[in-house]
């Protein structure tokens, strides 16, 4: 079974002109494998990215992930998809930042509701531990660094050990120091655990440590 | 607490100036709402109270009727019948056996007091000076149960009239006219010409001036004796009933229990039925004008909440809640907004009420304005609270569950 399966799928936009962004995409991507998607700005790289999100539903095609088929799903069964088997981190942390590091966390887990209170802290903690943000989880949100608010989102993206990791630009926001390292939890991630990894990059060193690198121009793969 | 409470939770006290301020725009509507409704309630009381110290809820007498009848009749079709200045003749005064009444009335349940009264026209004496006053012959017991008359008892004692044959209470307007106080004596002159000396053993004032300046009170038995009417006479039956509002009602059921006119207070005073309902309608328009303003003002915090929180909604969205979670996570900051500024609003309403309530404001008989504390009030305001709050916070609410998580996202 593929991790993704992407199928003849095209994509529109209608504002302020109809705009053909994404031509006739297809292509695999196997389980624990880690693709990089590059490519010019306007190339349809983040739409594309937004299309497996799930959270982009106006598009025609075939999207499968994990084995389920993704087109065509309410929105209610595609938040509940998301929140078990997609984990996303953005350029920017998009922390919640009322919110403590621990409950930025913990709250996806909370939302999946599988698992008692106690054992989604403690796996929180775990997280925090591995990415070394230790001491951090108990401060708001919005008064980390912006390093540690990466790992944070990336902590966010862990916590209910999703099937695709997948990153718009993770790095992008980050000096180079940060950025390596982030690079080497995903790489670790794709190695220990198996777990596939789809990143939206610019970054020619962080693309070319991946397993595979997707490029598009002008909406279509090259 | 679920998921999305503690997320409520922490929205709403990581803004409390915010959170404050729309709280108070509910307590201010509902407060408002508590005083206004307590107020009217008040006077609405007030004046039942005064129009009902001296009018009984429903009232049997005997009517002269207005319509005489023919006193002859035409025979042929060209005849022509000519009777002018036809006159009425009231062949019964008053109401000759008033115990046959009360028997039949025992059986309805709405009927709280039944009250005889024997009233005539009458002269009152004091030496030179003679004025015209409405004597009352009353059952001291019943009418203090249908009037609470005894409150109203300024000098002497309501039953001092059942121990002495030859006791009188005035109004007070009516004592200061002829000049008398009490244990002063007066005489009593009916139109039949029979005198009677009488004792002023109290003055009494309901706050009506027309009856205060006209009216006597004696016992119906002294009353029947001066008048010369048997036992069971009586010129009226009052009758209080436990909702004066089905006063209509229930003189319906009673009249075909009789042959004399039953009559409800409404049928005279349509000006205080309709007066009541307007000061209702005006209290309830402008305590609902003073709510959905506040209602507007939750309406403009959650849409300024929703604006301000575009990217949380859309990080949520990301991480899997969905529009439903959305719509709870804002529907449950307005409600609870709704839910603290109803309490706070019943709360300072009812401490605006007494505070009112106890400034000294001289209007008549009144010391202050009146005030009800009506728990019905109370639960309305909170019942209105809550609704208005929930619609101002559910239209924002739906428009952030409807957001586009990757127009947010995407920059």
């Amino acid at each position: 079974m593929k991790a993704l399966q992407v199928q003849n799928t095209n994509k529109y936009f209608y504002t302020p002109t109809e705009f053909h962004v994404l031509k006739d995409i297809s292509f695999e991507v196997d389980k624990g494998e880690f693709v990089a998607i590059m490519g010019k700005s306007g190339s349809g790289k983040s739409t594309l990215l937004y299309l497996l999100s799930t959270m982009d539903t106006s598009y025609n095609g075939n999207i499968v992930i994990d084995g389920t088929q993704i087109t065509g799903q309410s929105k209610k069964n595609l938040a509940r998809f998301r929140n078990e088997h997609i984990g996303f981190v953005f350029q920017f942390h998009y922390l919640l930042t009322d919110f403590t590091v621990l409950d930025n966390i913990m709250l996806p887990a909370l939302k999946l509701n599988k698992k008692s209170k106690e054992e989604i802290e403690a796996e929180a903690l775990e997280l925090i531990d591995l990415l070394d943000i230790k001491g951090q989880e108990h401060k708001k949100a919005s008064r980390i660094s912006g390093g540690q608010q990466q790992r944070v989102a990336i902590a966010r993206a862990l916590i209910n050990s999703p099937a695709i990791i997948m990153g718009d630009e993770p790095t992008g926001n980050l000096d180079s120091k940060n950025a390596e390292n982030i690079f080497d939890l995903f790489r670790r991630f794709s190695k220990e655990r198996g777990q596939t990894i789809i990143a939206v990059t610019h970054d020619d060193d962080f693309a070319a440590n991946c397993d595979r690198i997707i490029e598009l121009a002008d909406g279509r793969i090259v | 607490m679920t998921t999305n409470q503690k997320i409520v939770q922490v929205f709403l006290t990581a803004r409390i100036k915010q959170l404050v301020a729309a709280v108070l725009s509910v307590m201010f509507g509902i407060s408002m709402y508590v005083f206004m409704n307590s107020f009217m309630d008040g006077v609405n009381t007030f004046q039942s109270d005064i129009t009902f110290s001296a009018m009984s809820h429903i009232k049997i007498y005997n009517e002269l009727k207005g319509d005489p009848r023919a006193i002859i009749t035409r025979n042929k079709a060209d005849e022509l019948v000519l009777v002018s200045n036809a006159k009425n003749i009231r062949y019964t005064e008053g109401i000759k056996n008033i115990d046959e009444i009360k028997k039949g009335l025992k059986d309805i349940n709405e009927i709280t007091g039944i009250a005889a009264q024997l009233n005539q026209n009458v002269f009152i004496r004091n030496g030179v000076s003679k004025i015209n006053a409405n004597l009352s012959g009353i059952e001291t017991q019943e009418e203090n149960n249908v009037f609470g008359t005894a409150e109203n008892i300024v000098q002497g004692n309501l039953y001092d009239l059942d121990k002495r044959n030859n006791g009188i209470i005035l109004g007070t307007g009516l004592a200061e006219i002829i000049g008398v106080s009490l244990n002063d004596n007066i005489t009593i002159q009916t139109s039949d010409g029979v005198s009677k000396v009488f004792k002023v053993v109290g003055t009494i004032e309901t706050g009506a001036a027309s009856l205060d300046r006209s009216r006597a009170l004696v016992n119906i038995d002294v009353a029947r004796q001066l008048l010369n009417k048997n036992k069971s006479y009586a010129t009226d039956l009052m009758i209080d009933v436990d909702e004066y509002k089905n006063a209509t009602d229930i003189a319906k059921s009673i009249q075909p229990l009789t042959q004399y006119k039953v009559e409800p207070w409404q049928e005279g005073n349509a000006q205080m039925d309709s007066g009541e309902l307007l000061r209702n309608i005006i209290a309830i328009a402008t305590s609902l004008t003073i709510l959905i303003v506040a209602g507007f003002g939750i309406y403009n915090i959650m849409t300024m909440t929703v604006n301000e929180k575009i990217k949380e909604i859309a990080i949520l969205n990301a991480m899997g809640f969905n529009s439903k979670d959305i719509i709870e996570i804002f529907l449950l900051q307005s409600i609870f907004i709704g839910f603290l500024g109803g309490i706070a609003g019943l709360v300072f309403g009812n401490i605006i009420s007494r505070i009112i309530d106890n400034t000294p404001f001289q209007l008549g008989l009144l010391d202050s304005l009146p005030m009800n504390y009506n728990p019905q009030d109370y639960a309305l305001a909170f019942l209105f609270g809550l609704v208005i709050t929930f619609i101002a916070g559910y239209l924002p609410a739906l428009r952030a569950s409807k957001l586009d998580p990757v127009d947010t996202l995407r920059g």
